[in-house]
């Protein structure tokens, strides 16, 4: 089982037999409009219920739930620590040391300069996942799938804005920063690939962060309000929104800069589908986590990260087709029409027989991919304003 | 941070909490939270938060050490106790899976609920509980009881009766024999997180006998579970275990308008 899990970094793959993958895999590609199994289009995503600040323990906190009885928990704890200066101090100078030697500007250098640079490793992300140990391939993997776009989105400076990102917003003053504990908790088992559902409820649980209210200044030892109604959020609001309540709609009105959303995408022939669910998983050709954020200065949305996930059609058993079954071996059907899709080693394609994916994904289909999440009016947005309308704080 | 119960209560008769010594906390339960799952249930206990979801009966994984045919004679119960990070005040930092308290629950748990239920209805099956703490504020496991209690009669697995935990202490360190003349500690009813750190408490699980004839008594209760990791003189254990039963017998009444109620909607 434990072999099984860490082959498939998908999902587990579902018992279906190649009869089935093969008419999901047919009515998902009818080219142009997509036929899937719960009926959705193909940019719809599943019906969820959301619901934030629920641990008064913490300092934010959410609730995702879908339709099909998956739910998340998140929490984010936040704790003081001391900066560990030294380290620092001699990366920064080993850094610049390198960037002289070999004469060129390192890119990150100007991310790291002066005292507003953060560490990526103050924020740390665990997945508790039932029937999975925390150092299972799965969870640690989207754990880390999930904080790198988080870490690394650095939002534009302007007013209200967060200078240098999240890991900016961490640092308190030169010798004390934030740490975040990010303890994601799936209740349920992973009935689909679970990324969606984590990314939204973890993008819930920061919107609803709240860190304490400094009142030490500049470089003293960090002295904080105890007042917690003073408490600042950890992404900034715009103050104006209780005087302006007619917003554009559209625009991203309450929250200048959001955390970052990793939505999965799944592309079967030519066709691409948002938000699959476990059956369409295993019969796509490619599985992408595609991770945007909203550009504070463009006011659009802004790719971060894609990566692959393995999916896990490679895994399947592929169907038999007649003329090659013994149990059907010279009855009367008809032949099948097959076309030979690898001359060099005689793989043949016959319709209706189902042929395990080999092999990559096109180029342009990444692309249209990419462009469904970006462009104005596209699934992105779509997500994003949706989580808006989540009542925060 | 010992926030001295033992100074503070002889003086003002009221706990950290400002509960008399025979107070619950507020408890608040659900059953049915979660569709995916046969059973689910939601229970606070004051600032304890525990949601549980059962699975099964169901056949059991192939794939783990008893190899499917266990539980010949009965279902196997199977308890998977997870505290979440954020649970407590700081942050605690697990090395690989899971750490001593919540293994020590779910044993107590899993034997619990094996000689609780009605496992030889189902034989050659699995019945696995997961028990997730989302805020850990002192009496855990009588609370873990609880919740898994209500998921499984969410579940409809059948039980003789349902089983209730409480916790129960003094409000003193209890370590000299009791004097009859000169009493002055007070055993305390559902002890929260400071008062657990700090005094003597155990805890009880009691549940309802199987009625055999019409005269019996519908009160007659059995202790079912009984744990205590503190040191105590032995002549307080009797008061704190009549407290700790009248507390379940409290429990049993809320835990049963929960069922009922959720089943009229």
């Amino acid at each position: 089982m434990a072999a099984q899990r860490q082959a498939s970094s998908a999902s587990q793959t579902p018992h279906i037999s190649p009869a089935e993958l093969s008419y999901i895999y047919t009515s998902l590609s009818l080219p142009g409009a997509p036929i899937r199994p719960d009926g959705r289009s193909a940019t719809q995503f599943r019906p969820l219920s959301a619901e934030t600040d629920i641990l008064p323990g913490t300092n934010g906190s959410a609730r995702v739930g879908f339709a099909d009885g998956t739910q998340a928990i998140v929490g984010v704890k936040a704790e003081v620590e001391r900066t560990a200066l030294g380290i620092e101090a001699l990366t920064q100078a080993e850094q610049e040391e390198y960037a002289a030697e070999t004469g060129g500007n390192s890119k990150s250098d100007g991310v790291k300069q002066g005292s507003s640079s953060g560490q990526g490793s103050w924020v740390q992300m665990a997945i508790e996942i039932p029937g999975f140990r925390d150092d299972d391939a799965l969870p640690v993997f989207l754990a880390e799938m999930m904080r790198e776009p988080l870490v690394e989105s650095v939002a534009g400076g302007g007013e209200g804005g967060m200078v240098g990102g999240l890991k900016g917003r961490l640092v308190i003053n030169r010798r004390w920063h934030w740490r975040l504990y990010i303890d994601v908790l799936l209740l349920s088992q992973p009935l689909s690939y679970p990324l969606p559902l984590l990314s939204l409820t973890t993008h819930l649980a920061l919107l609803s962060t709240k860190l304490p209210k400094l009142k030490s200044k500049g470089e003293e030892d960090p002295f904080f309000d105890d007042d917690w109604d003073a408490a600042e959020y950890l992404y900034p609001r715009a103050k104006s929104t209780s005087t302006k309540p007619s917003s554009i709609p559209g625009s991203i009105s309450v929250h200048k800069v959001r955390p970052p959303v990793t939505l999965l995408v799944v592309s079967v022939a030519e066709n691409v589908i948002f938000d699959p669910s476990r059956e369409e998983i295993a019969v796509a050709d490619a599985v992408l986590a595609i991770s945007v954020t909203h550009d504070t200065d463009s006011g659009r949305l802004k790719l971060l990260s894609i990566r692959t996930i393995d999916p896990p059609s490679r895994l399947t058993q592929p169907g038999v087709p007649n003329s090659e079954n013994v149990a059907t071996l010279g009855s009367t059907a008809a032949a099948e029409e097959s076309v030979i899709i690898n001359p060099s080693t005689g793989e043949e394609e016959v319709p209706g027989v189902w042929r395990p994916r080999r092999g990559g994904v096109k180029r342009a289909t990444i692309a249209k991919m990419v462009k469904m999440v970006l462009e104005k009016g596209g699934v992105g947005e779509e997500v994003l304003e949706g989580l808006e309308g989540v009542e925060v704080g | 941070m010992p926030l001295d119960t033992s100074t503070t209560y002889p003086l003002t008769k009221l706990r950290l909490d400002g509960r008399r010594w025979n107070e619950l906390r507020l408890i608040q339960a659900q059953i049915s939270t979660n569709p995916a799952s046969s059973g689910s249930s939601y229970l606070a206990m004051g600032n304890t938060t525990i949601l549980c979801s059962v699975h099964g009966p169901a056949e059991g994984r192939r794939g783990d050490a008893t190899g499917g045919s266990a539980g010949g004679s009965g279902a196997v119960v199977e308890v998977d106790v997870n505290i979440a990070g954020f649970a407590s005040v700081d942050r605690k930092r697990r090395a690989g899976g899971s750490d001593r308290q919540s293994g020590r629950i779910a044993s107590t748990l899993r034997s619990a609920f094996q000689s609780h239920l009605h496992t030889y209805l189902y034989p050659h099956s699995t019945i696995s509980i997961h028990v997730s703490v989302l805020s850990a504020d002192g009496s855990l496991l009588a609370a873990a009881v609880n919740a898994c209690t209500l998921a499984l009669v969410d579940a409809g697995i059948p039980m003789p009766g349902l089983l209730c935990g409480c916790t129960s202490g003094m409000s003193g360190s209890a370590s000299t024999p009791r004097d009859p003349l000169n009493d002055f500690l007070d055993p305390l009813l559902d002890v929260s997180l400071p008062e657990e750190q700090e005094l003597p408490f155990l805890t009880v699980a009691t549940t309802t006998s199987i009625p055999t004839g019409a005269d019996e008594d519908d009160d007659d209760m059995k202790v079912a579970m009984l744990t205590m990791d503190s040191k105590v003189h032995h002549t307080y254990i009797e008061t704190m275990l009549a407290v700790g039963v009248d507390g379940c017998k409290q429990i049993r009444e809320i835990l049963d308008g929960v069922i009922k109620g959720s089943s009229r909607r």
